[in-house]
């Protein structure tokens, strides 16, 4: 047999075609990698180098990035050098040629504080309560004095969230001096945490020899990034990333974790898969074995299709209109109306994004369950059919249990569409802040006119509307990274399930 | 109806029973996929604890007929029927007639083997489980009973609670005939059950229709004229939606009264 | 046997009632599920109306025509929905937006039908089914990426980096197709058992290195070639020269942003158009001597035209739709301007940005449904009609395949 494709005669264009692949992949793997080094290396406890210019005084910073200074040969290193309240900014470009020397001073002490962003400089005394540490003696002292604040700082907003919180909720419905004796008593309680946080100072010298005042209580965190061995990064890497999982936002969402979002994120997601699920199945179920198959069905289902292809925000509109102004508006005025006119369901909230998200991801489910049953061979119908059953009993004991892993799928693909919008929530519910979670100890502990916070959203919010752009990059990166892992890993659980489902449902006998 | 209308080819004997011996009596049925008729103003009565045999070439409406009788047809909004069916003297489409009693009456067994995705005790079990829940000793019992009659039990008695897609072809399809024995149908009817078996297994579904026959009444469709030859008592050759030719096996396939069987039965024809 | 059934009759009749039941309750399910999805579009119309109808109506003159505007003095198009003061009112020239979202989803599929066309082709007509099999779901992986994050990493990131690297992305549209092409021609020339190893089946792969050297390279040369040629200043250049305004945010991110977005949609449809076409067609070309990329020219993609159109088509419904992207990565000024290197504003945008702001009830907020009505409808007709093309090349392979 002759098969001699002329493999040298193709001509260009076949290699055009192979670079676009080529291309294709390469812009994906370079998101895929960006992501997962800006997002997990702002965790990495970096060195802090002393830079020491020409002209100038010192200054402490990490590098970040290089670049070439447009229309010039020479280069420009990026520095951030924290210390927002000495210096003015946190951010130096410095041209390579005029750095006369860098070290790597063991001594710098890099902290996190509440107010101002992060401090460097050299330790030299931590004084305050009648004894003063100084020189080496300090950085032990400091130490122990942390772990005790944070301590004291947990029981402070124990005390605020289990115990003031609801003594508040409850003076606004009956207003007893009972209440009002044990709310004075524990924010008593909390006046004497505050006061024993207070009182210590730690004196701390910058690199170029300025001195500074700080308040020990505002300090979260201090670490020696030159003086840590590997396995300390390690783990200081480590507890950044399960900071950034399990606390909530600081300083205008620019530090600080994602729980909230996360959280958020999961909730709204649930609901909503809670509302897709059962309803897409139905209307799938109903359009394929229950519904005359003519001309109208085919219309239907084109229109279904296309529906996923309707953008999103349209979505978005059409919740708005609909659920909080129209839906909302009513049982406001029906059920809530002594508090109007601030709005309990006539806004944005969980359960108008949720359903909102369920109609967007509805005909996901819809075209998914319709493909897996249209994938149950026929003969295992009238298998089921010949034996007696009527066509109910053929539906749940023979077709939907060969169906269910292409409803999982339909409902996996439905989440992790879902978990990465954002146009649509920025209408129905989200929150920059929400200050209050959706769910809490408070009846009915499920909270569905709440706003609350998304992944996504947090990403748009965080780079786009922060005070310092460049500051809070590296969380938004993270938020980034975390959001589109959540997603890939739906979609590769759907991919595989689907795999899977091919393959058990090829050629049942073996002949 | 317009689409019956067709030239009526000349008829060869048709044998005719006793309403006290037949099971089932078609009366004048025709039936047609949207314009497209498939079978043409039928007349015959199918015997008692019998096995009868339709050959035909492809798509003479052979398997049409099979499904007609337990109301398959009724899945496909397309198909077009007049005439009637009765079984036992009932007409199956009057209105107060179940169609799940019906499928239950008259069972089925498809070409391919289609057992259900579950355990094989699960897919005799099916049946009896739609008719009601029994207590476990006596479905255990009516899951033994059947497996035996289709001469299943002893190859599986030991693995009831695994896959039944992992049998092979052929017990497979003894498998579906213990699920449809299970229910305790009147009436079998079987589309090709062999076509997609090895000799061995084929065999001994013959077999097993042979001994099935003092039991119910059988139907079988088939387009190997040995097989029809060798289990049927009675055949009935059809082509192109009606029926030519219909008598004891015997008698048709030595002495076949019309040229049309004839160079079908001897191969001259497909 | 006895019977083993307790009481058929009555237990029969409790069954077909429930079959009723359940049939009735998915019916009913079922309609209302659909009717409601589908009623998006009424819904929207209704709110609408009022825009159009009753006393204080709209003058549709002023959406889509130049109006007098206080400050200059030729009518202009210019979307200001809430008035400032007196003196200056609103306006509700909604031309503006109509056209940056077309601009945008122009730029984008600019970018994206080549890529997508030409990574269809190659999978469908040169690769490797292993290979192929895995670069399916690949692809499904890209769609699936948040508009969000795409949009976060070119307006914050490519962006900057691109005002700073302007000349060398220019350049790369050159280098990258022509280090292609050299890597084709180089292969060629290379010893036998390094040149049957890069066979261009897998061509998709390993050109990845090659044309990150290349873009390597790319980088290196540009500020020096910008030196030699544009004096140093190609933007200096193009707004002397061409009388391009260069904005940091622009059509050509937007472009690349949501053309990365729109390559796998386009991508999967037309790797099916092109999977469908029947073997036997493209064998009795090649039969007669013609290569692989002659058959596709001249047979497979005539017969695939249909099916690769309704790909572009569905791809042009999202990207205009798109929003997140745009928001992120245009800069959200409303401009009417074709040149690629200014920022624009689109539909979904200006949605996303004003409508929770907007007084319920009022113009503003009616004409931003107007807006999302008009993409609801675009993208609704664009798929409908990419769904028809689809089903109809689909029943005619089916066909041939039913005849042959």
């Amino acid at each position: 047999m002759r098969r001699t494709w002329r493999r040298h005669g193709e001509g260009p264009w076949p290699w055009l075609a192979a670079g676009s692949v080529a291309l294709s992949l390469l812009m994906l793997l370079a998101l895929l990698l960006l992501l997962a080094t800006r997002g997990l290396g702002h965790f990495w406890p970096a060195e802090v180098a002393v830079v020491t210019p020409h002209a100038g005084s010192p200054f402490a910073g990490i590098a970040v990035r290089e670049e070439a200074i447009p229309g010039d040969t020479r280069r420009e290193r990026l520095y951030f050098t924290a210390n927002r309240d000495l210096e003015g900014g946190r951010w130096r470009w410095v041209e390579l040629g005029e750095i006369a020397r860098i070290d790597y001073p063991a001594e710098l002490v890099m902290m996190e504080r509440s107010r101002w962003g992060d401090l460097v400089g050299r330790l030299v005394a931590l004084e305050g309560e009648g004894e003063s540490h100084v020189g080496e003696a300090a950085w032990p002292a400091l130490q122990a004095r942390l772990r005790a604040l944070e301590r004291l700082r947990d029981e402070r907003d124990r005390l605020r969230d289990e115990v003031v919180m609801p003594l508040v909720r409850r003076l606004e419905t009956v207003d007893s001096d009972e209440v009002r004796a044990a709310l004075a008593a524990a924010n008593g309680r909390i006046r004497e945490l505050q006061a024993t946080m207070g009182g210590a100072t730690l004196i701390v010298e910058s690199a170029d020899g300025r001195r500074v005042e700080q308040p020990l209580e505002k300090v979260l965190r201090a670490w020696r990034p030159n003086a840590m061995t590997l396995l300390d990064r390690v783990v200081a890497w480590g507890e950044g990333v399960w900071r950034f999982l399990s606390e909530g936002p600081r300083a205008a969402n620019s530090a600080g974790g994602v729980w909230p979002a996360i959280f958020g994120t999961m909730l709204m997601v649930l609901l909503m898969s809670l509302v897709v699920t059962p309803f897409g199945v139905l209307a799938a179920i109903y359009l394929n074995e229950v519904a005359h198959q003519g001309a109208l069905t085919r219309i239907v289902r084109i229109g279904v299709r296309n529906l996923a292809g309707v953008p999103s925000i349209v979505f978005g509109v059409f919740g708005l209109g609909l659920f909080v102004h129209g839906i909302g508006g009513s049982l406001d005025e029906w059920f809530f109306s002594e508090r109007l006119p601030s709005p309990t369901f006539g806004t944005g909230g969980l359960l108008w994004a949720s359903l909102t998200l369920a109609l967007l991801t509805l005909p996901v489910v819809i075209v998914a369950t319709e493909e897996g049953l249209a994938r149950v061979p026929d003969h295992q119908r009238e298998g089921a059919l010949a034996l007696g059953a009527t066509r109910m009993e053929m539906l749940t004991r023979v077709v939907l249990p060969m169906t269910l892993p292409a409803m999982l799928t339909g409902m996996i693909l439905a989440v992790a569409r879902a978990a990465g919008e954002v146009a649509p929530l920025m209408l129905v519910g989200v929150a920059k802040l929400a200050s209050r979670v959706p769910v809490d100890g408070d009846f009915p502990f499920l909270h569905l006119e709440r706003k609350f916070m998304h992944l996504g959203y947090h990403i748009y919010d965080t780079a786009l509307h922060g005070d310092d752009v460049q500051a809070a990059m590296p969380l938004a990166f993270a938020t980034a990274l975390l959001l589109v892992l959540v997603i890939l890993l739906l979609n590769l659980t759907a991919i595989f399930l689907r795999h899977h489902l091919r393959l058990r449902h090829e050629v049942p006998s073996r002949v | 109806m317009s689409v019956f209308m067709s030239s009526s080819a000349a008829r060869g004997p048709i044998i005719d029973f006793a309403a006290s011996e037949s099971c089932l009596e078609i009366n004048g049925l025709s039936l047609a996929y949207g314009d497209k008729p498939a079978l043409r103003d039928l007349t015959l009565r199918v015997p008692r604890q019998r096995v009868t045999a339709f050959i035909g070439p492809s798509g003479c409406g052979k398997s049409t007929l099979l499904r007609a009788f337990n109301r398959l047809h009724d899945l496909n909004e397309e198909v077009v029927r007049c005439g009637e069916i009765r079984l036992e003297g009932q007409d199956i489409h009057a209105p107060e007639v179940e169609v799940a009693e019906l499928r239950r009456r008259v069972g089925m067994v498809f070409q391919a083997p289609n057992p259900f995705p579950m355990s094989i005790y699960d897919n005799v079990a099916f049946g009896l489980r739609l008719q009601g829940e029994l207590r476990r000793r006596q479905m255990d019992d009516s899951v033994e009973w059947a497996l035996r009659s289709a001469a299943l039990w002893e190859e599986v008695k030991d693995r009831l609670r695994t896959s039944a897609w992992a049998l092979s072809g052929g017990q497979q399809q003894r498998l579906v005939i213990a699920r449809t024995l299970a229910v305790q149908p009147e009436v079998l009817l079987l589309d090709e059950p062999a076509s997609a078996l090895d000799p061995i297994s084929t065999l001994k579904i013959e077999e097993l229709i042979g001994n099935l026959k003092s039991r119910l009444s059988l139907v079988l469709v088939t387009h190997n004229m040995q097989q029809a030859a060798r289990v049927s008592d009675f055949t009935a050759f059809l082509e192109q939606g009606e029926l030519v030719e219909y008598g004891p096996t015997q008698t048709l396939f030595t002495h076949p009264r019309l040229a049309r069987t004839e160079n079908y039965i001897t191969g001259r024809m497909t | 046997m006895i019977d083993p059934r307790p009481h058929p009759s009555l237990h029969l009749r409790r069954r077909r009632l429930r079959d009723r039941l359940a049939t009735l309750l998915i019916t009913a399910g079922g309609i209302g599920v659909l009717v409601s999805v589908l009623a998006i579009g009424v819904f929207l119309a209704l709110e609408v109306i009022p825009l159009f109808l009753g006393a204080d109506a709209l003058d549709t003159d002023e959406l889509w025509r130049p109006q007098p505007v206080e400050g200059a003095v030729e009518p202009r198009h210019r979307w200001r929905p809430e008035p400032l003061g007196e003196a200056s009112p609103a306006h509700y020239g909604m031309l503006p937006l109509a056209w940056g979202t077309l601009k945008a989803a122009l730029w984008a599929l600019l970018f994206a039908v080549p890529l997508a066309l030409g990574a269809a082709v190659h999978s469908a007509l040169y690769m490797p089914r292993r290979l192929r099999a895995r670069l399916k779901p690949t692809l499904e992986l890209m769609e699936a990426m948040p508009g969000v994050v795409v949009g976060f990493v070119a307006g914050l990131l490519l962006a900057p980096w691109v005002e700073r690297h302007l000349t060398a992305t220019l350049l790369l549209v050159m280098t990258l197709p022509l280090g292609v092409l050299l890597a084709g021609g180089v292969r060629g020339l290379l010893p036998a058992p390094l040149g049957r190893r890069l066979t261009l089946g897998w061509a998709g792969v390993w050109l990845m290195p090659w044309l990150l050297m290349v873009g390597a390279i790319t980088l290196w040369l540009a500020p020096w070639l910008e030196a030699a040629l544009l004096g140093g200043d190609l933007r200096g250049w193009l707004a002397a020269t061409l009388g391009l305004d260069y904005a940091a945010r622009n059509a050509m991110i937007v472009g690349v942003a949501m053309g990365f977005a729109v390559i796998p949609g386009i991508y999967a449809l037309a790797e099916d158009a092109l999977n469908g076409v029947p073997d036997s067609l493209a064998e009795g070309a090649q039969a007669l001597g013609a290569t692989r990329w002659q058959t596709l020219w001249r047979v497979v993609l005539p017969a695939a035209s249909p099916g690769i159109l309704s790909a572009v088509m569905i791809g042009a419904g999202r990207a205009v739709g798109e929003t997140m992207i745009v928001l992120m990565a245009s800069g959200n000024t409303a401009l009417m301007t074709m040149n690629p290197l200014e920022g624009l504003r689109s539909l979904s945008a200006t949605i996303a940005i004003e409508l929770s702001e907007a007084a319920v009830g009022g113009t503003h907020y009616r004409l931003l449904f107007l807006a999302a009505l008009v993409l609801f409808l675009f993208t609704f007709l664009v798929n409908t009609l990419a769904e028809v093309m689809r089903t109809r090349l689909r029943r005619r392979y089916q066909r041939r395949e039913g005849g042959a």
